[in-house]
């Protein structure tokens, strides 16, 4: 320990930190040392105290107890404002930032002290950095006009362009972007690295931190329960093992369906699909989905998967073409699709899904358990019981019923939504990027939960941008790219090398 | 609520806690409602009133006797029910400003009817009859905002306050011509109701049993948002209307009923200005009470309980205006200023909350 200190002294330390909220422990006794020019990761569940962890180093909360050094002297870093002075950025998961300006406004709000706006001067900067470190931004373009990586982008120029920073915190940065963008991502951090800055990671994906970490520090309810690094190897399995507690993890594999081809309980022919702006998002395509099969569509975010999604759901109307479900045709409506047995469950559930002011148990009342009628009203202790009974939500460990469910992390209302999709037992099951969002333990539960909904005979239409997940749980494959949807593939006959090269170039590849 | 001391209880530190906070929470409310009338105290002083002896008067006449109760009373009626005819399409996500329209057509129809066709019947019969016109007259305006809201695409906001004015208007077109009373002397204003439909008034007071129906509507709009299935799809769909059409709602329909009752709710606050008070329909029957019952339920955040309340301090300010005038010459419009204000710092209040 002591040699090691020698040879990179921490920027940033931290000693003794806890944090309370109520009864709550967030954060317990945490101790934690950022040095220059190193990547320290931070790993853990959801709930685990991460993200608490963070807004505490970045001043948005006072710790109750323990103490921080910075250069080895002691500091202050609540509010946020003392943080950054002391050189501490950080890359919030959800951008702070105004879409009406442009990148350079946007950056000058931040960035820019005085009355006075040196446009011309920090647009240099601007370029100066975004070339240094492969972070392409235009500075002149409008935040509305950018999707997430590019908006991500700018942040990052954002903090490197702070005066005086020199330890940049990302909270969870990989999920905003879609692969391609992960390797040039990782890429960055690396130049960062060589530039001696501190550099925080709190991510839940195993890879990227066996990519680039130098350092590991794995939470659990609040409580580091593992560190590694600092001349050791970090090894994924006891990550994962330290991530997961006690809990014994079971890889999930589908026993492979059989040639067999099950009857179609949806069929859609000839099909084509419009965007939110009247363009064709999909354009004729044939589409089967076997019951008791999980079919899995792969392609590069924004192929036309939400479209897809809404029109199987009844929500996007079909702009030609048929769509059967056990050989009717089907009315236009989501109500006949519900009615049909079709779930969804939706790419975004945090805006879609859940209800400000409403709990768990009445968001389960929504295409889940039946309204149970009682008088006029509702029978709600019925449908707590049948809640608090119900094998799905349990094996989701979803949170109290009488949590309100805008209060809930992410990853906890996804638990929520899939435990109510899954309530239902429907014919046809749609479930949109379903780990998102999950660590490893709860997306293996999901996983094997899709897996037995199959098994008991649902047609799953499963879209995922994990192509782990996609070969590990479908029988068959469709690809979304160029407003085409190609195969349907056997995962046996066809690698995540060809179902890439379709994603990128369509069938010419 | 009381504290239990037991030392049963888990964590009493967090207990006591919470009963701080609501306390604290319960002055701050407080102090949102004390506010404007402080600052509408230092108008008052610009104009040489004694702030102090107005605020007294006022408390004065509202509990001081049966008389100034049942004024306040009066005044809050059509308030209550115009605050039903926002707060409850509020609940669905709807902005309903046409309950002045709606209560305009209401007296329209409810005059109608009453002076033309129920005039022979018994009160116990002819009064609900009226009462129905009312409600139908309000629904019909209910209906056109909800048609050009369903079919039309277009928004409830501008389509209800434009047709607010077409109301006010066609109110005006039927007090001029067909509904004029042939012995005013030319003065635009209905004949007046049979005796026989006038709301029972309660001794000592003017004070009519309008009241009654009002809060009762209010109990209603309550129940069926808070305790029924229905309620439950209004609040969901007002909530997330996204999520409301992912769980399969018929929102077009929904959309469609809750502007028609809310307008029907708004006609029963006409029928009761022309059965309870006035006794015939004029050009200005019921002016401004849409807007302050717009205001009232924004005040209870489109709590029908709680517009029982609102409603109820909006009828002392009116009331208070006429001893404004009274006492020191000042308009009693003036007391409107302190309704802005009042509004002005719900609304803030809310905003550091949310």
């Amino acid at each position: 320990m002591e040699r090691e200190n020698l040879l990179t002294e921490p920027l940033l330390s931290v000693r003794g930190l806890t944090k309370r909220f109520g009864s709550l422990t967030a954060n317990r006794s945490i101790d934690l040392d950022v040095r220059k020019g190193s990547i320290h990761a931070i790993l853990g569940e959801n709930g685990a105290g991460k993200s608490t962890l963070m807004k505490m180093l970045y001043g948005v909360y006072k710790p109750d107890e323990g103490s921080v050094e910075i250069d080895g002297r002691p500091a202050e870093l609540h509010p946020p404002a003392k943080a950054r002075a002391q050189g501490v950025g950080m890359v919030f998961q959800d951008f702070r930032v105004v879409p009406a300006l442009t990148v350079l406004d946007n950056i000058a709000l931040a960035v820019e002290k005085g009355w006075g706006l040196r446009r011309r001067q920090l647009r240099r900067r601007i370029v100066d950095v975004s070339a240094k470190y492969g972070l392409a931004v235009d500075p002149d373009a409008s935040v509305w006009e950018l999707d997430l990586g590019q908006r991500q982008r700018l942040e990052i120029v954002k903090v490197l362009l702070m005066p005086g920073t020199r330890i940049i915190i990302f909270d969870e940065p990989t999920s905003v972007l879609v692969p391609q963008e992960v390797g040039a991502f990782l890429d960055m951090l690396r130049r960062l690295r060589e530039d001696g800055y501190g550099i925080l990671l709190i991510t839940h994906k195993i890879n990227e931190v066996l990519a680039v970490a130098d350092e590991a520090t794995v939470l659990r309810s609040g409580e580091i329960v593992f560190r590694a690094g600092q001349g050791e190897e970090l090894a994924g399995e006891r990550l994962i093992a330290a991530m997961m507690g006690d809990k014994t993890l079971k890889a999930v594999s589908r026993t492979a369906g059989g040639p067999d081809e099950a009857p179609a309980a949806m069929a859609v022919r000839g099909a084509s699909i419009r965007g939110d702006h009247g363009e064709l998002a999909l354009e004729a395509f044939d589409l089967d989905l076997p019951a008791g099969r999980i079919t899995g569509v792969a392609g590069i975010s924004g192929s036309g998967q939400r479209e897809l999604a809404e029109a199987l759901f009844g929500l996007r109307p079909l702009a030609s073409g048929t769509l059967e479900i056990g050989g009717k045709p089907m009315k236009p409506g989501v109500r006949s699709f519900i009615e049909a047995g079709v779930t969804l469950v939706s790419e975004d559930p945090v805006k879609e899904s859940v209800v400000p002011g409403f709990t768990i148990l009445e968001h389960m009342a929504l295409d889940g358990y039946p309204l149970y009628p009682k008088g006029l009203g509702v029978d709600w202790s019925r449908l707590r019981a049948e809640l608090t009974a119900s094998p799905e939500a349990a094996a989701l460990s979803v949170a109290a019923p009488d949590r309100r469910a805008e209060t809930l992390s992410g990853g906890n209302i996804q638990r929520m939504v899939l435990a109510r999709a899954l309530i239902r037992r429907p014919g046809i099951l749609i479930v949109s990027y379903p780990s998102r969002g999950l660590d490893i333990g709860t997306a293996y539960t999901v996983q094997r939960q899709l897996l037995e909904a199959a098994a008991q005979g649902a047609a799953v239409l499963l879209l995922s941008e994990d192509l782990d997940e996609l070969f590990k749980l479908s029988d068959r494959l469709v690809v979304l790219a160029g407003k085409r949807l190609l195969g349907p593939y056997r995962p046996e006959e066809i690698d995540q090398a060809g179902i890439g090269r379709l994603m990128l170039k369509g069938e010419s590849a | 609520m009381s504290l239990n001391p037991s030392p049963s209880v888990a964590a009493p530190a967090g207990a006591r806690s919470a009963a701080a906070k609501r306390l604290l929470s319960w002055l701050r409310q407080l102090l949102v409602l004390a506010i404007p009338f402080a600052l509408f105290g230092l108008f008052l002083l610009a104009y040489g009133v004694d702030p102090l002896e107005l605020y007294g008067s006022m408390l004065v006449s509202t509990f001081g006797d049966l008389y100034g109760f049942g004024e306040v009373l009066l005044k809050a009626t059509p308030f209550v029910l115009t605050g039903l005819a926002a707060a409850l399409p509020a609940k669905a996500g709807l902005v309903n400003v046409g309950g002045e329209g709606q209560l305009a057509v209401g007296a329209l129809f409810a005059a109608w009817f009453g002076v033309f066709y129920l005039g022979g019947l018994p009160a116990w019969i002819g009064i609900p009859a009226m009462l129905l016109a009312g409600a139908l007259g309000g629904a019909l305006w209910g209906l056109a905002i909800a048609l050009l809201k369903v079919k039309g695409r277009l928004n409830e906001t501008i389509t209800s306050v434009l047709l607010n004015y077409v109301a006010v208007f066609l109110v005006g077109f039927f007090v001029h011509g067909p509904l004029k009373d042939p012995e005013s002397f030319n003065w635009p204003f209905s004949p007046e109701i049979a005796p026989t439909l006038r709301l029972p008034i309660f001794d000592g007071t003017r004070l009519h049993v309008g009241f009654v129906i009002a809060a009762a509507i209010a109990a209603i709009v309550w129940f069926v948002l808070a305790r029924t299935r229905l309620g439950y799809r209004i609040r969901v769909l007002g909530s997330n209307r996204l999520a409301a059409e992912r769980a399969g709602m018929r929102i077009g329909r929904m959309y469609f009923w809750v502007l028609i009752a809310a307008g029907a709710i708004a006609g029963i606050a006409g029928m009761i200005e022309i059965a309870g008070i006035e006794g015939r329909l004029r050009a200005t029957t019921g002016a401004n009470f849409g807007y302050l019952g717009f205001l009232a339920a924004m005040m209870a955040w489109n709590h029908p309980l709680r517009l029982l309340l609102t409603a109820f301090v909006l009828g002392m300010i009116s009331v208070a205006g006429n001893t404004l005038e009274i006492g020191s010459g000042l308009p009693a419009s003036a007391v409107t200023i302190l309704m802005g204000l009042v509004l002005f710092f719900i609304l803030g209040g809310k905003r550091r909350r949310g």
